[in-house]
């Protein structure tokens, strides 16, 4: 398989809202956070025009 | 003769430095996560920005845009590989969501090419289906062409009927003429 084919696959899995879960425990939050539910509600959000980039706090 | 000995020495390869490329490194970025938000800033940088949506303008799908980017974080050992194709998803439907919110004109690219639609005339021929279209068609005569090369047959509506059998026999000098008559 080359590399442009499993991009391809990859993003049709991410389109059909398959997850690499496997992955996300392996993290330190224990779960994936941009997954197909987040970028459906980020879409919307855009839609409706109420989305705000989250303000990171910075030590000064 | 020289050339057989044009070749690397066995073993050469292990007196280079495995450290000469990035991807030879360990990678910078090994979690999912971070990954993605790498590539989603590195989306939202105005110069990168404007080369991904002309990408897009100009027809290239999205997939082609996704691998270009990949390719340039690997081989400057941002993340490994395999990340690579993980966070291809995401990123894909990042970059969807944006040109479609701007009304940048977009194509996925992960559609099979080779598969044939299925329109309703293809599935009748399939079940063997057949109906009798009217005939509207209006049938148009079209007016004769004159022939234009010196050696090109004559064309019967212009120069007339052509000769009967009798008359081009009698031009080929085929006709027996009565003994009665020559004397």
């Amino acid at each position: 398989m080359k590399f442009e084919e499993a991009i391809v696959k990859s993003i049709k899995n991410f389109m059909d809202g398959n997850m690499p879960t496997s992955t996300g425990k392996t993290s330190e939050r224990g779960e994936i956070f941009y997954t197909p539910d987040y970028f459906d509600a980020y879409e919307e959000a855009l839609e409706e025009g109420d989305f705000e980039e989250e303000e990171v706090e910075e030590d000064v | 003769m020289f050339k057989m000995f044009d070749a690397p020495v066995p073993g050469e390869n292990f007196t280079s430095d495995t450290r000469n490329y990035p991807w030879h490194r360990p990678p910078e970025i090994v979690e999912y996560d971070d990954g993605v938000d790498y590539l989603l800033e590195k989306l939202s940088d105005p110069e990168q920005a404007e080369l991904t949506y002309s990408m897009l303008e100009i027809n290239l799908p999205i997939v082609t845009v996704v691998s270009a980017m990949l390719m340039q974080g690997i081989s400057k050992g941002k993340f490994p590989i395999d990340l690579a194709v993980l966070m291809a998803g995401p990123v894909a439907r990042y970059i969807q969501i944006i040109a479609k919110n701007n009304g940048i004109k977009h194509e996925l690219g992960i559609e099979d090419k080779n598969r044939t639609p299925i329109t309703p005339t293809s599935l009748k021929m399939a079940l063997g289906i057949y109906e009798d279209a009217e005939d509207d068609t209006v049938e148009v005569e079209e007016p004769p062409v004159a022939a234009e090369g010196f050696m090109s047959p004559p064309d019967a509506a212009v120069e007339g009927d052509p000769a009967s059998e009798e008359e081009q026999a009698a031009m080929l000098g085929q006709v027996e003429e009565n003994e009665e008559d020559m004397l």
